[in-house]
C-alpha cells in the first residue's frame, strides 16, 4: 500500500501534515515532562537533551543486540563493524512477525523508561540538594558530557558515525511513517493523560508547594529534596521513551543529532511560550512552535537566493528574540497557570448548587 | 616514556603540553572571573557568557585577515566591544527582566535565549565572510602561528600569566583601595543598605557586567593564538567555565582565579597522565575533564575551594 500524494505550492501536503505531526507528537511529549519539571515543581532541567539521548542509544545499543540474540543472527563478535549486515537480516525476521515487532518496541520502551530514571538519580546527586541555579548547571554539563561520551565511546552505538537500529515497523510497508507518526501520537496522548492526572491530583499541590514554598513544604512533613528526585526521575523515563521512540521513527541513533539547541532549548522555548504549569497551554506552545518551524523549513528556497547565508541562523536569530519577547511582554505564556480543582467540573457545580453558590465563589476554584 | 622522566627530564624550553597546561589554565582564569563578577552582582547565571568569548575570537580573526592586525593588538578592541556588548546586554534585557520581578530562572532562560541569538549571529556572520567576501576558512581559522617567540617559547605561554597576574592584581587594588571598589563589594554584600547610603547600585552593575564581557574579549584575543576558532568555540567552554566558578565558589573572584587555573591545569595534566598510566584512549576525554573536575568539586566541596577552612585543616593535620 502505498501513500495517496496530494501536492498544493509543490509541497506534499500528506507528507508535510504527517511529517508536522510526528514531530508534534514527539515535543508534546517532551515539553509535558519539561513542564512537570519546571511549570509544576520548579526545577530547571537544562540537560533535558541528556534523557532523550539516553533513551536514544537504548535503541542502538539494546534493541538492535536483543533482536539479534532473540532470532538468532550471528553478530559474529562484533555488533558494531557488522551492523549494517546484521540489520536486514533483523528486518527480515520483524517483517514476517507483527507481533515480535511489537514485543521488540515494547521491550525497548521498558529498557529505555528504566535507564532514563535511573540516569534521572545518577546525574542530579551530585546537585539536587544545592540551590537551583546549581543543579541548571550540572544538568547542562552533564548533557554535555553525555555527548562527548557517546562520540567518543565506540562499543556503545559506535561512536560519532552511530548505528542503524531494527525497524519495529518495517511490516507496514509503504505506511511505515503512518503507523511511526500513530505510536508517537499514542504515546503523546498518554502523556498528556497522565500530566492532567497529576495536574488534577493532590500531588499538584505537593509539587507547587515545593515550587513555591520550599520550606513551608518542608514545615508540613514534605521532603522535598526526594520530590524533586522522584520528578526529576519520572520526568527522565518519559523524555527517555520520547528519545527511544524518535529514533526508532529514523531508525538510526547519531550522537551529533543531541545538540542542547533542539533538545533542550527549544522545549524551554514551548513551555515558556505556552504557559508554564498548564498542561493545554503547552500543547498550544507545541503547535505554534513546530508550525512556525516547518513554515520556515518549507519556504527556505524563496529566501535563500537573496541573502548570503544558511536561513537556519535566521531561525536562530527568531527563536531566541521571541523568546525574549514573550519573557519580557507575556511572562505567563499563552495560556497563564490556572488552578485545577480535584473534582470534575460537573461534580462541583452540583456540590456548590446544593449549597447555592456560583463555582466562582468556591475557594478551591479561585485560588491558583 | 617513563612518568619521572618526562616529570624531571630536560626542559628545553618547556614540555608542549606543560604550556597547553599553563595557557589553559590562564584563558579559562580570565573566562571564569567574568562569569563569578556578574554572578555575585547580579545573581544572574550567565549561560551566554561563552559566546562573549566568540566575539572577541571573531573579532581578532577579522582584523588580522582585513588589516593584518597581530592579534595581540586587538585586545584593546575587544575588551571595549565585549564590554559593551555585555553592558548593553544587561542594561537592555537583564534588568528590564528583572525589574518585572523575573525569576532566577526566567533569567537564566532569557541568557540561555540570548546564547541562540549569538550562536545565530556568529553563523552569518561567518557565511557571509566566507560567501561575500571570499574568507573560506571563515569557520575553521588557525592564528597560532602568527604567535611571537619568547625566550625561544610561543609568546602566549608568557604573556597570559602576566595578563592573568596584572587583573588579578588591578581587581585586588581596586576592590580594596578606590572608592569604586568598595562601593562595589558593598553592592554585593547587601545591595538595599548599599542603595540607602547613596551608591548608585544601578551603575556598579552596569560597571560589572562591562568588566565581565571585557575579560571574556580578552580570553578571546589571546583565545585566538591557541586553539583554532570556530563559530561555536566560546560556548563550547561555558561549562569548563562554570565548573572553573564553582571550584572557586561563585562568591569571590580570587576564587575564580585559583579555580580557572585548577581546572585548565587539571583538564591537560589529567589527560596527559591519564593516556601515559590508563593508555590513549583517555585523551579523546579531554574535553569531558571540567565536567568530571565540577562533579568532583560538587560532591567534596560544594561552597568551592574559598570556602574551605584550610588554617584549620593544616593545624588539625600538624596536631595529628
Amino acid at each position: 500500500m502505498e501513500l495517496p500524494h496530494v501536492f498544493f505550492f509543490g509541497i506534499n501536503v500528506v507528507l508535510f501534515g504527517l511529517d508536522l505531526l510526528a514531530f508534534f507528537a514527539l515535543y508534546l511529549a517532551i515539553s509535558l515532562t519539561l513542564n512537570l519539571e519546571f511549570g509544576y515543581t520548579g526545577i530547571a532541567n537544562f540537560g533535558k537533551v541528556l534523557f532523550i539521548a539516553a533513551g536514544a542509544s537504548v535503541g542502538g545499543a539494546f534493541a538492535g543486540r536483543f533482536a539479534a540474540w532473540i532470532f538468532n543472527i550471528s553478530t559474529q563478535g562484533d555488533f558494531i563493524t557488522y551492523n549494517a549486515n546484521i540489520m536486514p537480516q533483523v528486518n527480515a525476521v520483524l517483517n514476517t512477525s507483527v507481533p515480535a515487532s511489537i514485543g521488540l518496541l515494547l521491550i525497548s520502551v521498558v529498557v529505555a523508561g528504566a535507564v532514563g530514571a535511573l540516569f534521572g538519580f545518577l546525574f542530579s546527586y551530585p546537585a539536587i540538594r544545592l540551590k537551583q541555579d546549581y543543579l541548571a548547571m550540572t544538568l547542562l554539563a552533564m548533557a554535555q558530557f553525555f555527548q562527548i561520551f557517546l562520540n567518543n565511546y565506540y562499543p556503545l552505538i559506535g561512536g560519532s558515525l552511530g548505528l542503524e537500529l531494527p525497524d519495529p515497523y518495517v511490516w507496514a510497508g509503504g505506511l511505515r511513517y503512518v503507523v511511526a507518526t500513530g505510536v508517537l501520537v499514542i504515546f503523546a496522548a498518554l502523556v498528556y493523560i497522565y500530566c492532567e492526572r497529576i495536574a488534577h491530583a493532590p500531588l499538584a499541590r505537593t509539587l507547587r508547594a515545593v515550587r513555591d514554598n520550599e520550606s513551608a513544604a518542608e514545615a508540613l512533613g514534605k521532603d522535598d529534596v526526594a520530590i524533586r528526585r522522584k520528578t526529576l526521575m519520572v520526568a527522565s523515563a518519559i523524555s527517555a521513551i520520547a528519545g527511544l521512540l524518535y529514533s526508532f521513527y529514523t531508525v538510526d541513533v547519531l550522537p551529533a543529532t543531541f545538540g542542547r539547541v533542539v533538545w533542550t532549548f527549544w522545549p524551554w522555548v514551548i513551555v515558556i511560550m505556552g504557559g508554564a504549569a498548564n498542561n493545554l497551554g503547552v500543547g498550544i506552545g507545541v503547535f505554534v512552535f513546530w508550525f512556525m518551524i516547518k513554515a520556515i523549513d518549507s519556504g527556505k528556497f524563496v529566501f535563500s537566493n537573496y541573502i548570503p547565508f544558511d536561513v537556519t541562523w535566521l531561525e536562530y536569530l527568531l527563536i531566541g528574540a521571541v523568546l525574549i519577547s514573550i519573557l519580557m511582554l507575556r511572562p505567563e505564556g499563552i495560556l497563564p497557570e490556572k488552578s485545577t480543582p480535584t473534582l470534575s467540573k460537573s461534580r462541583l457545580r452540583t456540590i456548590l448548587a446544593k449549597y447555592g453558590k456560583k463555582p466562582e465563589d468556591s475557594p478551591q476554584a479561585s485560588s491558583a | 616514556m617513563p612518568l619521572e622522566a618526562k616529570l624531571s627530564g630536560k626542559i628545553s624550553g618547556l614540555q608542549p603540553f606543560m604550556a597547553d597546561a599553563i595557557v589553559y589554565g590562564c584563558l579559562f582564569a580570565l573566562m571564569s572571573i567574568g562569569l563569578t563578577l556578574t554572578y555575585m552582582t547580579t545573581k544572574v547565571p550567565n549561560f551566554a557568557h561563552g559566546s562573549f568569548v566568540t566575539v572577541a575570537v571573531y573579532l581578532a580573526f577579522t582584523l588580522y585577515h582585513f588589516d593584518n592586525l597581530p592579534a595581540y593588538y586587538s585586545i584593546p578592541f575587544s575588551f571595549l566591544l565585549v564590554g559593551a556588548t555585555a553592558a548593553a546586554m544587561y542594561r537592555l534585557i537583564l534588568r528590564p527582566l528583572s525589574a518585572r520581578g523575573a525569576s532566577l530562572v526566567s533569567l537564566m532562560i532569557s541568557t540561555l535565549a540570548i546564547d541562540i541569538a549569538f550562536q545565530g549571529i556568529f553563523g552569518i556572520f561567518s557565511d557571509t565572510l566566507s560567501n561575500v567576501y571570499k574568507v573560506f576558512n571563515s569557520k575553521f581559522f588557525l592564528l597560532a602561528d602568527t604567535d611571537i617567540s619568547i625566550f625561544g617559547l610561543r609568546g602566549l605561554v608568557v604573556i597570559a600569566p602576566i595578563f592573568v597576574v596584572l587583573v588579578t592584581v588591578i581587581l585586588w587594588l581596586s576592590l580594596t583601595k578606590t572608592k569604586f571598589g568598595i562601593a562595589m563589594r558593598a553592592a554585593v554584600e547587601n545591595p538595599s543598605l548599599a542603595g540607602v547610603l547613596g551608591i548608585n547600585i544601578q551603575r556598579v552593575y552596569i560597571v560589572s557586567w562591562f568588566i565581565a564581557g571585557g575579560l571574556a574579549g580578552l580570553a578571546g584575543s589571546l583565545m585566538v593564538l591557541w586553539l583554532p576558532g570556530n563559530p561555536h568555540v566560546g560556548s563550547d567552554f561555558i561549562v569548563a567555565i562554570f565548573a572553573s566558578s564553582i571550584l572557586g565558589g561563585l562568591f569571590s573572584v580570587y576564587g575564580a582565579v585559583i579555580g580557572g587555573l585548577m581546572v585548565g591545569g587539571l583538564t591537560v595534566l589529567l589527560t596527559v597522565y591519564g593516556s601515559e598510566l590508563l593508555g590513549s584512549w583517555v585523551s579523546a576525554w579531554e574535553v569531558g575533564m571540567p565536567m568530571l573536575i565540577m562533579v568532583a568539586s560538587l560532591l567534596v566541596v560544594p561552597q568551592g575551594v574559598t570556602s574551605v577552612n584550610w588554617k584549620r585543616i593544616l593545624t588539625a593535620f600538624r596536631k595529628r
